[in-house]
């Protein structure tokens, strides 16, 4: 069966969707558990004087625990296909199916052990502050954090499995990537773990923390700590915190995430494609070197027009909102 | 292993871990304050969003590696990989921003901005360091993940064809020895940065001359371990 | 329970203070780790289970360093030193590897401490540097040491567990079973949390070390349980299926007990743990 260049692009845009899916759960799982930037203000709340019932999830940076999810969900998934695979010859993806989701059920497991000891260990760090550890709050944020980052974990081990495979599942094994399922799942675990980090928490971080502050403003240096500790109906937890999110802060994001895959992916198949690369596969020539080219361009085009979106965007806002008014 | 290509392999790795240190200095970090509009800038740490821009550059590198051994187009794709990356993230920040804090992107460091001219200081939240990602700093973002980018998957190169490393040990080498001099340029960055127009900036020959003589060091570890090898990867 | 503010203080001998102590100090720790890491890293012909032992002092040792120099605030948070250590032992791990054949006997493989002993000194000549006044200043005490200890205690890291998973120190074997496998992207993230989370998921002012250590244990355990499991898939070890089998039930053995151990030091040692309730109002 030779190369079929649909195939290939299908793939590409599957691809694309997944990022999308794990990447808004991504933001949702961090907001779940207080994880990554909004942490420092709820380490600083008991601090200041603020006991609140939020969930300290400092599992490190969101890149380096999305890394370690994604990791050890790629190799246990990719143990199991080792064995599963030459049960089932000439029909792979049947080891695929069972394989994925144990990985992954792996590693929200771990990602559950790493939630309680981050929580309680800081906790019982705060012990002068007065800031007590809440039985309920532990066990009821547990849950909805592992099936946000089953979601996430799922969603990047598919991508490693479809990047790992692309080649075999669209007839030419040698466009399979050359880095192995576990490495992809590290590689994309840490970059949607940094988007995560970088465009997600601004939503969570701004506005539902400091609720009762103004609009339209940064946060002063004098609010820090101070953090919204009631929600609409009672105490605050976590849980309140992450629906809000997912109207605009975790969609927002994983369209980032998306864009990035499916730029990143769609300009080396467009290379591959117009410098007539595809079908035939002949490497190491100068038509191959022509689809690295035509990709470097498209990806100098795409940045230039994000510069120039960026440069109109940033007028349009200045014009719109004016200077600061407050005091 | 001739000389000339154990040459080459510390001179290339030389250069991408100055080039990491580099690209770290112009990416504008933010920190935590940054998702508070405290500060301007991505919010997230140097080292994370370096590595999550390197990394997704390093994975173009490596499927460009696959068919094309020209040293040049393998780096490129990289470095524009990261750039994609960088860019797109700046880009829907600031729309988050906007949207969602109603906060207008601008620079704490300066009055004026120094691309396009327009004022800065009167959009500023009192007892704010800036917010958002104003043009300026977005340039500055685009540079500094293009150097990242290049560094990382110049090493990826040097690492896989010129030391002889099978995909798996070359990527994974390549990281480790990024991240090492990504983290060494964090320590000389301390918390927030802007980009090249950032005061900060000024101490980058600091952070340079610790690169240099890490990579250096680890640029003679690989050749050593590729000579003893002879290519047996 | 090292500090304690006056209130508390009146009300803690009222709550069940956790005795339990590591019984050795920072300076013996990494001496004692060290060395006994060192031994078993070279003679791989031990049991996996061994070498796991091996593994979670080593990341004792690692973790020890992070907790005396992140204690003073880096700038970037915990996690960096801890990627920094692991990124460094790669590249001793890669030297080390190299350089195995030479004054081979039988199992026992002493070169590769060459690759430990040269990350040591890339890890004090980074640590000079960092902490160099006139370079990057960070004025951290004994900065340089525990870069150098990193180095050394990373590479010890990554070369037990490809010890583990491929049973040689053979740097072909390695790199079928470890590299091209994408194993080491799992290994590097693990040892990466073994060493830094410990110290990250403790930190606050009233951190106390014994319980932080526990952490690392516990991480020490899921690593084993992980890379039992790899090595009882590929099915490289000497001793057959028995090897990773034990590694995976003194894995669990080792976890059990650590994370109930932390998880009740913590409920003791906090300010008070209660099963539901409001907070404290001020104004």
């Amino acid at each position: 069966m030779g190369l079929i260049v649909v195939l290939l692009f299908a793939w590409m845009l599957v691809i694309a969707f997944l990022a999308f899916i794990a990447c808004t759960f991504e933001d949702l799982e961090s907001d779940m558990g207080s994880q990554s930037n909004p942490n420092s203000q709820v380490q600083l709340a008991a601090q200041v004087g603020q006991i609140n019932r939020f969930f300290n999830k400092a599992i490190s940076g969101e890149p380096l625990s999305n890394a370690l999810y994604c990791a050890t969900a790629g190799t246990v998934a990719w143990l199991l296909l080792l064995k599963l695979e030459p049960l089932v010859p000439g029909e792979e993806w049947k080891a695929a199916v069972l394989a994925i989701p144990v990985g992954v059920l792996a590693a929200a497991m771990v990602n559950m052990i790493f939630s309680v000891t981050s929580h309680c260990g800081r906790t019982a760090a705060m012990k002068r502050f007065e800031q007590p550890i809440y039985l309920d709050v532990l066990y009821g944020h547990l849950l909805p954090i592992a099936t946000h980052a089953f979601m996430t974990t799922f969603c990047i081990t598919c991508i490693a499995y479809i990047q790992s495979n692309l080649g075999t599942l669209s007839g030419n094994p040698s466009l399979n990537h050359p880095f192995a399922l576990p490495l992809l799942g590290f590689i994309w675990g840490i970059t949607v773990g940094s988007i995560g980090s970088s465009t997600g928490d601004v939503h969570y971080g701004t506005e539902r923390e400091f609720q009762d502050r103004p609009f339209g403003e940064g946060k002063r240096v004098v609010y820090h700590g101070k953090i919204t500790r009631y929600a609409d109906c009672g105490v605050r937890t976590q849980r309140d915190i992450a629906g809000f999110c997912a109207k605009f802060g975790g969609p927002v994001t994983g369209m980032t995430f998306g864009l990035i895959i499916l730029f990143e992916n769609w300009r080396s198949m467009v290379g591959m494609q117009l410098s007539g690369f595809l079908p035939a596969l002949p490497v190491f020539t100068s038509t191959a070197d022509m689809a690295a080219v035509i990709g470097i361009v498209m990806g100098l085009l795409i940045v230039a027009a994000l510069a120039v979106g960026n440069l109109v965007f940033v007028r349009w806002v200045r014009k719109k909102c004016g200077p600061f008014v407050g005091v | 292993m001739e000389p000339v290509l154990m040459i080459l392999i510390v001179v290339l790795v030389v250069i991408g871990g100055l080039l990491a240190s580099l690209g770290a200095h112009l990416l504008p970090v933010g920190g935590a304050p940054a998702a508070m509009g405290t500060a301007t800038g991505i919010a997230t740490g140097t080292v994370q969003i370096m590595l999550g821009a390197t990394m997704t550059g390093l994975f173009t590198a490596a499927s460009v590696a696959t068919f094309s051994d020209s040293l040049a187009l393998v780096a490129l794709s990289g470095a524009v990989g990261a750039t994609v990356m960088i860019s797109v993230v700046m880009f829907m920040a600031n729309i988050l921003y906007v949207f969602g804090c109603g906060v207008v992107p601008i620079s704490g460091r300066v009055d004026v901005d120094p691309i396009t001219k327009e004022p800065q200081a009167p959009y500023k939240t009192p007892q704010t360091d800036g917010h958002g990602v104003p043009n300026v700093v977005f340039v500055s973002g685009m540079m500094g993940g293009f150097i990242g980018g290049l560094g990382g998957a110049l090493m990826y190169y040097a690492l896989l064809n010129y030391a002889g490393f099978s995909a798996g040990t070359a990527a994974i080498g390549a990281l480790s020895i990024f991240v090492a001099n990504a983290i060494i340029a964090a320590y000389n960055i301390r918390g927030t940065i802007e980009g090249f127009h950032d005061p900060k900036f000024k101490r980058l020959p600091f952070a340079l001359a610790t690169s240099l003589a890490v990579s250096l060091l680890c640029g003679i570890v690989v050749v050593i371990a590729a000579t003893v090898l002879g290519g047996a990867m | 329970m090292t500090v304690t503010p006056a209130v508390v203080e009146e009300e803690a001998p009222t709550k069940k203070g956790l005795n339990f102590t590591f019984p050795l100090e920072e300076t013996e720790m990494g001496i004692v780790a060290g060395i006994i890491a060192a031994v078993i890293t070279i003679y791989t012909g031990f049991p996996a289970v061994i070498k796991g032992v091996g593994l979670i002092l080593a990341f004792l040792w690692g973790m020890d360093s992070v907790h005396k120099t992140s204690k003073y605030g880096l700038g970037t948070g915990v996690p960096s030193i801890g990627v920094l250590a692991i990124g460094y032992g790669v590249i001793g791990t890669v030297m080390g590897l190299a350089l195995a054949e030479y004054g081979r006997i039988g199992q026992l493989y002493p070169a590769v401490l060459v690759g430990v002993l040269v990350m040591g000194v890339i890890g004090l000549v980074s640590g000079t540097m960092s902490n160099h006044e006139k370079l990057i200043a960070m004025k951290i005490p004994h900065l340089e040491r525990a870069m150098m200890e990193l180095g050394m205690a990373g590479t010890l890291i990554i070369l037990l567990e490809c010890s583990i998973v491929t049973g040689s120190l053979n740097f072909g074997a390695v790199v079928t079973n470890v590299m091209n496998t994408g194993l080491i992207a799992l290994m590097f993230i693990f040892s990466c949390f073994a060493i830094l989370h410990p110290y990250n998921a403790c930190l606050g002012p009233d951190e106390r070390r014994e319980r932080t250590r526990m952490v690392a244990v516990e991480i020490g355990g899921l690593v084993c349980v992980l890379l039992g499991l790899a090595l009882v898939v590929l099915g490289t070890s000497p001793y057959g299926i028995l090897d990773g089998v034990s590694l995976i039930v003194f894995g669990v053995a080792v976890w059990v007990v650590f994370f109930r151990m932390f998880i009740k030091a913590c409920m003791d040692e906090a300010y008070s743990t209660v099963g539901t309730g409001l907070i404290k109002t001020i104004e």
